[in-house]
């Protein structure tokens, strides 16, 4: 049991996602193979014994209410604390959207109030990394500090992602700099703060947007205790296509450095009640993760299968994510793609087809595939690289059977007619 | 509607053909199909059917049941009213005592219908694999006005001796009913599913609580009486796959036969879910250069071998080199690089140590321990058992549980065996 309560930011729109987080939440985007990115955040909370948690929502909030249900899963539907949501919400005077990370916080301070924690521990629902936040709050109250950054080393190539700060010897904060081309430090800052209790509220009274623009450079230039503490271990933000893809084949490396299997620090998440994984006469399956309920005749190279995937004779999935309840067709080929839930791949059809184009506006996709939830690809067509194609697509979209790379399809709602 | 209808599910039996499976646990505790308790396969009809209000009865060996079903939650038998409610033998009561057969469990367990407002008790065994819906049990006994319904199930010739036949009129009234006959009149078998009308059920067990000489069991005495005095008892066919996996062959061949091309149960069918506790484990990891063909892998498993034609459940793992044929692995059992199994049932965090073989050769002695259990050319291993490096075990062995390196002093020839710190034989 910690003094502390987590404030989980999972409203964010996720543009940089696309179609995965077109119609839910990114926190809610599917991972590794059976969780949701935010059970990673969660469970480190489990795990931490933190007990009170807000879960901060605003974009498509559906699939993530779904899942986090009452907490249960993380022994969060407690009697007392235990899980909250907090969503935008309208008073007499004005309509509350949240404008930022600061200002839904803001709003939301007459909740945080009544659990009147000591600490708040301020987290991104967007992150995959196993940290027990017991030795951050331990460096919190180690240097009397009012906030305390988690930091993480990163390559000097990938700086410009990332808000880099330099430390003095104590690791106490100096700078903050958003994103820099060449930056003179190794240390990023996560997105993690802990934050003395008094003080967030103070600085949140002026109604602030951002938190690190209009909270944590203010505090920072006020000369406070702001301290850094040094996490070590895996940490990626799979808010992005490419990041998001590179972290699920990270999980096939040998020894990956998300490790999923600590029975200590199992990950979470919602069971799917499915039997085992089937494995048919005819499949081969190598350097591949895949979760119960798929049933497998064809070819799996180094891919991601969810729950409920089939994957009929004759099909080669290599370098992909297929999502729950996908079905790829006899024949049927899918390389470097990812395949939201529910889609089906018709018999023959092959996705990740030449070249991708090289221009500025498909760069964000790094040569994938997407295929967005629901999608129906007809039998033998041909869906050109870094491609989108939108929710529920349906035959009728492919006008001819073969996509140019870098084509998009329209997403259609489910409720819409078709003939 | 959980107040409506109430089951009791008798899992206390010593389940005594399953040999190693079954001597720390009951048989309903007994891991089945990749990553379910054959329990499940009951629990999850009860619900799917729409019994929210269900008793277990317990006795030998309860732990791993007990831990299993814990709240029910899994079968959304954490309820308010009703729910899931182990009913152990007890001391305290004028009658009490051990539960000396099925119908005296029951007997003993009278207390938990008296304020209970159903017309029907339903009867079941924590023992079968089957996937049926009860509801058409309670429609045919009400059709027919019964006082007792018994679901019947057609049994090969060969198999009359192990179940209780049953002889039946045109209407479906069961006339003549006896207990593992050595010359069988019909090939009908009762499948310990019983739905009797609440009132007549208390009646009858009372008097045969009475009865001298009575073994108070449900297939020897009560129910062959009542056939004998005309009450109305009738038997309602079922047509689809029911399977006692009462000894190891069975255990072994109904595990097998999910890998068919046309498995006869659809463990994945989305309107009949077969619930169980969840496992928080990742997916399964298929490592480079390993082969999987024709077997079912749960969760957390870790293959860089080669599995054939076997069952898998959460966590095995098996090293490059490794070799797993047409046999059955437990949670967290560990094979060393190039251990072979053929033809084996290893129960949970076994050991195997590097180039072990489990299963060898041609010579298919019976197990000399017992011989009536283990003859097919199965092995077993206990759960907990450690096997040496480069150990050969022969066909039809048996390795007791918690067995350690230090207990082998040789090779394990065929039929031989190795018994552990404790054992039941």
């Amino acid at each position: 049991m910690t003094d502390a309560m987590a404030l989980v930011l999972s409203g964010g729109a996720g543009e940089r996602l696309g179609v995965l987080s077109a119609e839910r939440a990114v926190s809610a985007v599917p991972f590794g193979g059976k969780y949701r990115i935010v059970d990673f955040v969660l469970s480190n909370c489990c795990h931490s014994g933190i007990e009170q948690v807000g879960l901060v929502t605003q974009h498509v909030p559906t699939s993530l209410h779904d899942h986090v249900g009452a907490g249960r899963l993380w022994d969060l539907d407690r009697r007392a604390g235990g899980i909250l949501i907090l969503q935008p919400y309208q008073t007499r005077s004005q309509s509350g959207w949240y404008r930022g990370t600061a200002d839904a916080l803001a709003q939301n301070w007459d909740a945080i109030e009544e659990r009147r924690p000591e600490r708040v521990l301020i987290l991104s629902g967007d992150h995959v990394y196993r940290m027990n936040y017991r030795a951050l709050l331990q460096t919190h109250r180690d240097r009397r500090a009012v906030l305390t950054l988690a930091v993480a080393r990163v390559p000097a190539a990938e700086s410009h992602r990332f808000g880099m700060v330099t430390l003095d010897r104590d690791g106490r904060l100096l700078t903050l700099v958003e994103k820099p081309e060449h930056a003179t430090t190794p240390y990023a800052s996560m997105g993690i703060y802990v934050f003395e209790y008094e003080v967030l509220g103070e600085l949140l009274r002026p109604r602030p947007v951002d938190l690190v623009h209009d909270v944590l450079r203010p505090l920072l230039q006020s000369g406070e205790r702001v301290y850094a503490h040094e996490f070590s271990g895996y940490w990626e933000d799979v808010g992005a296509v490419g990041s998001y893809y590179h972290a699920n084949l990270e999980l096939l490396a040998p020894e990956p450095r998300l490790v999923l299997h600590d029975a200590r620090w199992p990950i979470l998440t919602r069971d799917e009640e499915r039997p085992p994984v089937r494995v048919f006469e005819d499949a081969t399956i190598e350097d591949s993760l895949v979760a119960n309920g798929c049933r497998v005749h064809g070819t799996v190279r180094h891919s991601v299968l969810f729950p409920g995937v089939t994957v009929e004779p004759g099909a080669v999935i290599t370098d992909s994510v297929v999502m729950a309840d996908v079905t790829i067709g006899r024949d049927a080929r899918i390389d470097r793609a990812i395949l939201d839930k529910c889609a089906r791949i018709g018999d023959h059809a092959r996705i990740g087809v030449g070249t991708a184009p090289t221009d500025p506006a498909h760069a964000w996709l790094e040569g994938l595939t997407l295929v967005g939830k629901d999608a129906h690809i007809p039998a033998g067509a041909q869906v050109g690289r870094a491609s989108v194609i939108g929710i529920g697509a349906h035959p009728e979209d492919f006008a001819s059977s073969t996509l140019a790379p870098g084509t998009r399809t329209p997403n259609r709602p489910w409720f819409q007619e078709r003939s | 509607m959980s107040s409506s209808r109430y089951a009791f599910i008798l899992a206390g039996g010593v389940g005594s053909r399953l040999c190693l499976l079954s001597e720390r646990r009951a048989k309903p505790a007994v891991p089945f199909a990749g990553k379910y308790r054959i329990i499940d396969f009951t629990l999850s009809n009860c619900v799917n059917s729409g019994i929210y209000d269900v008793g277990v009865l317990t006795q030998y060996r309860p732990t791993s049941l007990n831990r299993h079903i814990a709240t029910g939650r899994p079968w959304d038998l954490d309820r308010t009213h009703g729910g899931v409610q182990i009913l152990q033998p007890s001391l305290g009561a004028i009658d009490s005592d051990w539960y000396q057969g099925t119908a005296d469990a029951i007997y003993r367990n009278l207390a938990h219908l008296r304020r209970r407002r159903v017309e029907h008790v339903l009867v079941l065994s924590g023992d079968h694999i089957y996937t049926m819906d009860y509801n058409e049990l309670y429609g045919f006994h009400e059709a027919n006005r019964a006082a007792v319904t018994v679901a019947v199930t057609e049994v090969p010739e060969d198999q009359t001796n192990q179940f209780g036949i049953l002889e039946t009129d045109e209407a479906g009234r069961i006339v003549g009913f006896e207990e593992k006959p050595k010359h069988a009149r019909s090939r009908l078998a009762s499948m310990g599913v019983y739905l009797f009308n609440r009132d007549a059920l208390i009646q009858w067990l009372v008097e045969d609580a009475a009865r001298p000489g009575s073994r108070h069991d449900f297939g020897k005495d009560l129910l062959p009486q009542l056939v004998q005095r005309g009450e109305p008892v009738f038997a309602h066919r079922f047509r689809h796959y029911w399977q006692d996996v009462g000894t190891l062959d069975s255990y072994y061949q109904t595990s097998l036969e999910l890998l068919s091309e046309r498995p006869p149960i659809d463990l994945g069918n989305p309107e009949w879910v077969i619930h169980t506790q969840s496992a928080d484990r990742p997916p399964v990891r298929f490592e480079h250069g390993c082969r999987v063909e024709r077997s079912l892998v749960a969760n957390g498993c870790r293959i860089a071998g080669e599995v054939t034609g076997s069952v898998l459940f959460p966590g095995v793992i098996v090293p490059k080199g490794a070799v797993i044929r047409d046999s059955i692995v437990m949670h967290d059992s560990v094979l060393g690089r190039s251990a072979i199994i053929d033809r084996a049932i290893i129960d949970k965090e076994v050991e195997i140590g590097e180039g072990a073989r489990v299963g060898f050769g041609d010579d298919q002695t019976p197990n000399r321990g017992c011989p009536e259990h283990l003859s097919s050319g199965l092995c077993v291993v206990g759960k907990g058992a450690h096997l040496p490096d480069n150990i050969t075990i022969g066909r039809n062995a048996r390795v007791g549980a918690h067995v350690t390196r230090a207990f082998f002093t040789a090779d394990v020839p065929a039929g031989g065996v190795v018994d552990g710190p404790e054992s039941m034989h």
